[in-house]
């Protein structure tokens, strides 16, 4: 082949399509594990598994079978972790970091092809939702090494929008609340708050995009609460857990006029999940992955069992694309287990709430 | 009624979830049932109730509301606590008439059904004389509004520190309700963290008032987890906190939070005399199930160790002649609780009793009633001097350290104690008594350390922490 197997039918398919679930993954075993177009970091590990990926790697049941290696992207260097088969620099979109919750940041590749996948599966959402293009946006929102940050600017531009960005580091305020420094992590918080204060009263702002504490934050200020219910339309938040209860308080009581939609990602999966849009009446929270591309399952720490459906279990993630193979980890949160719409690889998930230790680490959701 | 369905074991709960009490929030939309509701059960185990779990979205809505709000005029502030007070104790509140409350408080909280039902009037007298006792702490100088004439030519006019004013509850006694009340009759917008342990009480309270007459926007029931406690205390202007030592500590520095500790009521007997007073000295023990902070922790005999022996014996007779009952027993007199917790209580007594000599409870204290639950029976432990670290252990039900005194200890080993009923004729000892700051209330004579009277302080006036004095000059 005169690509030498760069391109693949499946993981290359055009963006708005959804590949078949084990499809993608055997392609993407044939890529990974190809001394052609693997990384040097799989690569060097495929020698040291119990198990032959290509052989033995074909369902999402066998996901299982990777060990966790998420810790080594530490400390990996990152050229380690690029795909051999990728055409530096074109195809790399860039290195986004975790937000260091459980410890030193790990470190992703994001292609601008998995870009291109990720923002066409956003903006479905957004139409579906019913939330208006061209309309400006504001974020407050991690940006710098975060993968959400670079998903915003290309996601507003995108729909015709303007974005507004108000500086958060989240690791800071982590690190505030673990030295026992809440007041300053509070004082941050009021600081992010006034920032949003001078483009809400100033600007044109349609959707806001903001994280459940900041959200709270906001909503003490009756002022920011007129502004806001006048002016946006659509509050999309993320980076923490909201309770039922919180949730229901927003829709009805402090922005009942406004569509409020969840996300449920990571950088370590390079995006997530969109909080489904149930029957009007229905109030519950559910994420649906952007399978098979993202997927989720969750489980009994204890045995790695999946729950049943409807039981709270620890959720357990994968990401699987040209650009990373992420297979089988297991992330800080708790949900509850939810059947995946018709067709979806994996389950879904409800109910989010983070675990209190991770790691042996507290685990600090802060600001984000 | 919202009606979430996250998940089927959640409808599954909901659904037997619907036969228990419902105790709903109190916010500034009215009731309010949340998704997030924790189910509290009796000693035994059994589930009573679901309590809901709100979000500190919720306690930011609701004391919005209370510092937005005007307070009612004086009369209908006083008029609204007396009505409130006479609904909580003999109406029905919330579909619960007062017969299954008390049963409700009785089988949760383990205390005995007299003691609830005397604590519901307890409540109910604050209510109606709140307006009166408030006046009590007011300086004598004070003039209570400023339109009174005195502030033509210049005058004190007592005023509020703060709007809104937050209490973080205790849970071990129905009657730790009385006192907050007394910032409603002073004009205060109120929210209450109830605990976890016994939420009736301030449920039905907070129900009974607003139906009296307190709105939305002036009275607030806020369950939260220990998470979220701190926002309802640091989002109020002043706050009541109970709990232990640690929250004493916490909040040692802070002028707007007044701590209510454990109390470490002691008793001092001087002369030998004290045979004529043991009826007060078991009473000060055993009363209210000896779970209030006015129960005594300690006797204090003058002597050596043979007269507090005597002492510590008598004591034990009277008490081990209590029987064992389950708390809604009509004559039911000791507390209970959950087993597990009941052989916790007793491992940290035994641990902290070390070398003390037991005459009563050195086998343990655990009795258990085969139903999950268990009494705590009383005990009787001597310590060989006055300044023994025990006198300080207070625990929820009738145990009592009992130490030789003399007259050259003085006073020190009777130093932070909610009350010291002091059974003696020495004035000197009297004077240095009432003098001492760590020493909050004095009893001399045969009146039990629980001895209360609305009007009268019983951890100073709560208005003396409510409110100050300002100048007002006008034409």
């Amino acid at each position: 082949m005169s690509d030498h197997g760069r391109t693949d039918p499946v993981l290359d398919c055009p963006a708005d399509e959804t590949p078949d679930g084990e499809e993608l993954i055997t392609a993407a075993m044939r890529w990974h594990f190809s001394p052609e177009t693997g990384s040097p970091f799989w690569l060097e590990r495929a020698g040291k598994l119990d198990f032959d990926p290509l052989r033995d790697v074909k369902s999402f049941a066998d996901l299982r079978l990777f060990p966790n290696l998420v810790n080594e992207l530490r400390d990996v260097r990152v050229e380690e972790l690029i795909p051999r088969g990728l055409t530096l620099p074109d195809d790399l979109y860039g290195i986004y970091e975790s937000g260091g919750t459980t410890g030193a940041p790990k470190r992703v590749v994001c292609t601008t092809d998995w870009m291109e996948r990720w923002l066409a599966f956003s903006q479905r959402h957004l139409d579906a939702r019913g939330c208006p293009r061209g309309v400006n946006w504001l974020a407050l929102m991690p940006d710098g090494p975060h993968i959400f940050g670079a998903a915003l600017r290309e996601g507003a531009r995108r729909s015709g929008g303007i974005l507004f960005t108000v500086d958060m580091d989240p690791r800071w305020v982590k690190k505030a609340i673990a030295q026992g420094r809440a007041e300053d992590a509070a004082r941050y918080a009021d600081h992010l708050v006034t920032q949003a204060g001078f483009l809400l009263e100033t600007q044109d702002v349609g959707v806001l995009i903001t994280t459940p504490p900041l959200l709270q934050r906001l909503a003490q200020d009756e002022r920011l609460v007129a502004l806001i219910n006048r002016k946006v339309r659509h509050i999309q938040w993320g980076g923490a857990h909201m309770d039922a209860d919180t949730r229901h308080l927003f829709r009805t009581e402090v922005f009942p006029g406004i569509q409020l939609q969840g996300a449920y990602g990571s950088t370590m999966i390079l995006g997530g999940s969109l909080e489904r849009i149930e029957p009007a009446g229905e109030d519950r929270c559910v994420f649906d992955p952007f399978a098979p591309y993202i997927t989720f399952s969750v489980i009994d720490p204890a045995t790695g069992e999946n729950v049943p459906y409807g039981e709270r279990g620890q959720v357990v993630m994968n990401h699987i694309s040209k650009a990373m193979l992420l297979p089988n980890n297991l992330e800080r949160d708790t949900a509850v287990r939810i059947r995946p719409p018709e067709g979806q690889m994996g389950d879904s998930v409800a109910d989010v709430s983070p675990v209190a230790t991770f790691d042996d680490q507290a685990v600090i959701e802060g600001v984000y | 009624m919202p009606g979430p369905a996250t998940a089927a074991t959640r409808a599954a709960l909901r659904d037997a979830g619907e036969e228990l009490v419902q105790l709903d929030a109190f916010g500034a939309n009215g009731p309010y049932r949340a998704r997030n509701r924790l189910t509290v059960p009796d000693v035994t185990g059994q589930p009573l109730a679901e309590l809901s779990i709100v979000p500190p979205l919720f306690v930011h809505r609701a004391l919005a509301a209370l510092r937005s709000a005007d307070p009612l005029p004086p009369g209908e502030r006083a008029a609204a606590l007396e009505r409130a007070g006479r609904l909580f104790a003999s109406g029905t509140v919330g579909g619960l008439d007062p017969d299954t409350y008390r049963e409700l408080v009785s089988r949760c909280s383990g205390l005995p059904i007299p003691v609830v039902s005397a604590a519901t009037g307890i409540v109910a007298d604050a209510a109606s004389q709140a307006a009166g006792t408030v006046l009590q702490a007011r300086p004598q100088a004070a003039v209570g509004d400023w339109r009174d004439p005195a502030t033509r030519t210049g005058a004190a006019v007592w005023t509020r520190r703060g709007n809104v004013f937050a209490v973080h509850a205790a849970g071990n006694h129905p009657g730790v309700h009385a006192l907050w009340l007394e910032a409603l009759a002073l004009g205060y917008r109120v929210v209450v963290r109830p605990s976890r342990r016994e939420p009736f009480t301030p449920h039905r309270l907070v129900a009974a008032l607003r139906e009296a007459g307190f709105g939305a926007d002036h009275i607030a029931l806020t369950p939260t987890d220990h998470t979220v406690a701190d926002t309802v205390v640091a989002g109020a202007d002043l706050a009541l906190v109970y709990g232990g030592d640690d929250v004493v500590r916490k909040y040692a520095g802070h002028s707007t939070v007044l701590p209510q500790g454990p109390g470490r009521a002691k008793i001092l007997v001087t002369g030998g005399d004290w045979r004529a007073h043991l009826d007060t000295i078991v009473d000060s023990v055993a009363d209210e199930g000896g779970t209030a902070c006015v129960n005594a922790t300690a006797v204090l005999v003058e002597g050596g160790p043979d007269e507090a022996a005597a002492v510590a014996d008598a004591l034990a007779e009277r008490l081990a002649a209590i029987p064992s009952l389950p708390p809604r027993h009509p004559e039911a007199v000791l507390p209970v609780q959950p087993l597990a917790a009941a052989r916790a209580i007793e491992g940290y007594l035994l641990r902290s009793a070390g070398s003390a000599t037991a005459h009563l409870g050195g086998d343990g204290v655990v009795d258990d009633l085969g139903d999950g639950s268990a009494v705590l029976r009383p005990a009787v432990f001597r310590l060989d001097r006055s300044d023994a670290p025990q006198t300080g252990v207070e625990l929820g039900f009738p145990c009592v350290w009992v130490a030789p005194w003399n007259r050259g200890d003085g006073i020190a080993p009777l130093r932070d104690s909610l009350v010291v009923t002091a059974i003696t004729d020495d004035e000197r000892l009297l004077e240095q008594l009432v003098d001492e700051p760590t020493i909050s209330n004095v009893h001399v004579g045969d009146h039990p350390t629980y001895w209360m009277r609305p009007g009268l302080p019983h951890d100073r006036y709560l208005a003396e922490f409510l409110m100050r004095t300002k100048t007002v000059i006008r034409d």
